[in-house]
């Protein structure tokens, strides 16, 4: 009986959460203009999304994970096992086509191995993703053996460091995904479902909800997209050694975090991980540009987090005083 | 365990009836990591060292990329198996301290490699100077550049050793070079998607960049990908000279990059652990010089490392 109006108030403190937002990356980038000459510029701009758009990647799938109330800790070890595994298969193949196909698809076996463990053994995700973050790590790591593999064909390139009509290809990448993203949750009845799920399994179990189908959908996407961003890197950078997942779990994880999306689950947005992954990559573009030390980056990371999460617990405790 | 004990015991014999030479010696190399290149070109100079001498090379490497408790109950593991002579890396020169202390209670001798050990009793340490590699770099940079001209720096982690003497290599050869002016010093905390996006971030502000000093070669790696994106040039030189940073040198993509000659370091490291083991001089400091590798000289470094082999001792140490 408390399901629906959960999930009523759900929507209406979301839209406030995300008014939050819109009105921290206005005033964000309203400081930064004033405070540089070079930051609101054509350029810059374009600049700043391109950054986000690995991180949105990737943050866009753990953020259906943690709709469920669970948590795909493996995403960045997966993105850099998928981009170890994609440059060995572009650089022995040549073909972009079986490179992407090689990334994709290994991302999205992981993810499909993560939903396994977490339906069919049921493993905690926390715990399930978190082994199979160090089953990736020490598999990269043989894998590679210390080495890099660089050096990748044209055409591949593109997709990372591609323009069309004078916009980065990340970029369409990105707001494609946020749109199938945000269709997918706010649209479909798979989208609600997932929500569902999140907010209450029990309930969602017994009103006919195929959960562990769901749930193994989520984690495949999550894997997935890991493999897309991982194609994204390795078109950007033209190189792949074993360690470049390792620097990006933690932002992932903090962009749905700044975005609303609330670990207990059934809380959270695409839109809302598109701003998180936008706050998260304007903090680095400031400091580069006002010549602070980025050093400070981590931190100011940490304090918007607990700030943005502090407003979200305050304005639902008083949606829900209010009713 | 009993004809290992027989074979040692033999060992000994050989040894105290000559004292001199003895082949077959143990050694236990430790490094940081299985991630970074650098490391791996550390083990194999270590294990051509061996192969030279005819000693057997173990490697202890922390599954988790620089693990200090991994590293210390790796140790632990070691004393126990005894081998003759260990050459050491510390995953962190302070934390592990204790590690040498433990090594040095077992009574192994031990070679201080790479990065210098805050304590602890050692046979020996092998290493190049961050800072003077630091500085020999950015003099190369600043001289290729006209002598002026506006530079920026990457760097490593802050507070890690080999960044802060890196960079204080770059400061130095900036004071020598009063027309050549630094932008900005920004981390990027040796990760080439940090560097890529440090890079973009600056030339937003900077409309001229001509040089970019990185300390290591995936971050100069990472800042030449944006500013090809960007369709603009600059000169720009990492530190490691790595196989990857070697073909941008020779394609003319990359300046140069500082040589760290991790191989040189395990072979040195290795060769001194076998040689004071069989009672044949060793020196108390081995510096490599620093070595600044450009379009001219990269030939040597255009071979994998596991197709390179170490220097005989008598060369080694005329340099």
């Amino acid at each position: 009986m408390t399901e629906p109006i959960a999930i009523r108030h759900g929507f209406s403190a979301g839209a406030l959460a995300l008014g939050y937002r819109l009105l921290v990356v206005v005033a964000m980038c309203a400081a930064l203009a004033l405070a540089s000459d070079a930051f609101l510029t054509e350029s810059n701009v374009i600049n700043v999304l391109r950054q986000a758009s690995l991180l949105f990647l990737i943050a866009s799938g753990l953020t259906l994970v943690i709709l469920t109330a669970g948590l795909d800790l493996s995403v960045a070890a997966n993105l850099g096992m998928s981009a170890c595994l994609a440059a060995s298969v572009l650089k022995s193949t040549g073909s972009p086509l079986l490179g992407m196909l090689a990334g994709i698809g290994s991302g999205l076996a992981i993810g499909l191995a993560n939903g396994l463990l977490v339906t069919a053994l049921r493993i905690p995700p926390f715990i399930a993703t978190y082994g199979m973050l160090w089953v990736l790590h020490g598999l990269s790591y043989y894998y590679m053996a210390g080495g890099t593999i660089y050096g990748f064909p044209p055409g591949f390139r593109e997709i990372g460091s591609g323009y069309l009509f004078g916009v980065p290809v990340p970029i369409y990448l990105m707001f494609l995904f946020f749109v199938i993203g945000w269709l997918f949750t706010a649209r479909t009845t798979y989208g609600q479902e997932i929500y569902a799920i999140g907010a209450n399994p029990a309930a969602a179990r017994l009103s006919g909800i195929p959960v562990k189908r769901r749930l193994v959908l989520v984690y495949a996407v999550s894997g997935g997209m890991a493999g897309l961003a991982a194609l994204v890197y390795l078109a950007r950078l033209n190189s792949a050694e074993a360690d470049i997942g390792e620097s990006l779990l933690l932002p992932a994880i903090a962009a749905c975090l700044i975005g609303g999306a609330s670990l207990f689950g059934g809380v959270g947005t695409i839109s809302g991980t598109l701003i998180g992954a936008l706050i998260l990559t304007l903090v680095l573009n400031g400091m580069n540009l006002l010549q602070v030390n980025a050093n400070w980056q981590p931190f100011v990371t940490g304090v918007i987090v607990l700030i943005g999460v502090w407003v979200d617990m305050v304005t639902r405790k008083r949606a829900e005083d209010k009713s | 365990m009993k004809s290992y004990l027989l074979v040692s015991a033999a060992v000994l014999a050989t040894l105290g009836a000559s004292g001199a030479r003895a082949d077959g010696e143990k050694i236990a190399v430790f490094t940081k990591n299985n991630t970074n290149p650098f490391f791996q070109t550390v083990r194999l100079g270590a294990d051509s060292a061996a192969k030279q001498m005819n000693a057997t090379v173990t490697h202890f490497v922390p599954t988790k990329p620089d693990s200090i408790p991994e590293q210390m109950s790796q140790i632990e593991d070691v004393i126990v198996k005894k081998p003759e002579s260990i050459v050491f890396v510390p995953v962190d020169y302070k934390a592990m301290v204790p590690g040498v202390e433990k090594m040095n209670k077992g009574g192994i001798p031990v070679v201080n490699i790479v990065d210098r050990s805050q304590g602890g009793k050692f046979v020996a340490f092998v290493g190049a100077d961050d800072y003077t590699l630091g500085l020999a770099t950015a003099r190369y940079l600043f001289k290729a550049m006209g002598a002026k001209g506006n530079v920026v720096i990457i760097e490593g982690v802050r507070g890690s050793l080999t960044s802060s003497d890196r960079v204080r290599g770059f400061q130095q050869a900036l004071k020598e070079f009063s027309n050549v002016k630094l932008l900005a010093s920004q981390p990027g905390n040796y990760q080439r998607l940090q560097a890529l996006q440090v890079m973009e971030n600056l030339m937003q502000s900077f409309p001229r960049i001509d040089g970019v000093l990185a300390a290591n070669d995936a971050m100069a790696l990472g800042a030449l990908e944006a500013l090809d994106a960007a369709k603009r040039k600059a000169l720009a030189t990492g530190i490691n000279g790595t196989k990857e940073a070697i073909d941008a040198i020779k394609e003319g993509r990359m300046l140069a990059s500082g040589d760290y000659s991790g191989f040189l370091q395990g072979c040195i490291g290795t060769m001194i652990a076998i040689r004071n083991l069989r009672k044949q001089s060793t020196p108390a400091e081995f510096l490599l010089p620093a070595v600044v590798v450009d379009k001219s000289n990269y030939r040597p470094y255009d071979i994998a490392a596991e197709s390179r082999s170490c220097p005989k001792w008598d060369d080694a140490v005329k340099g």
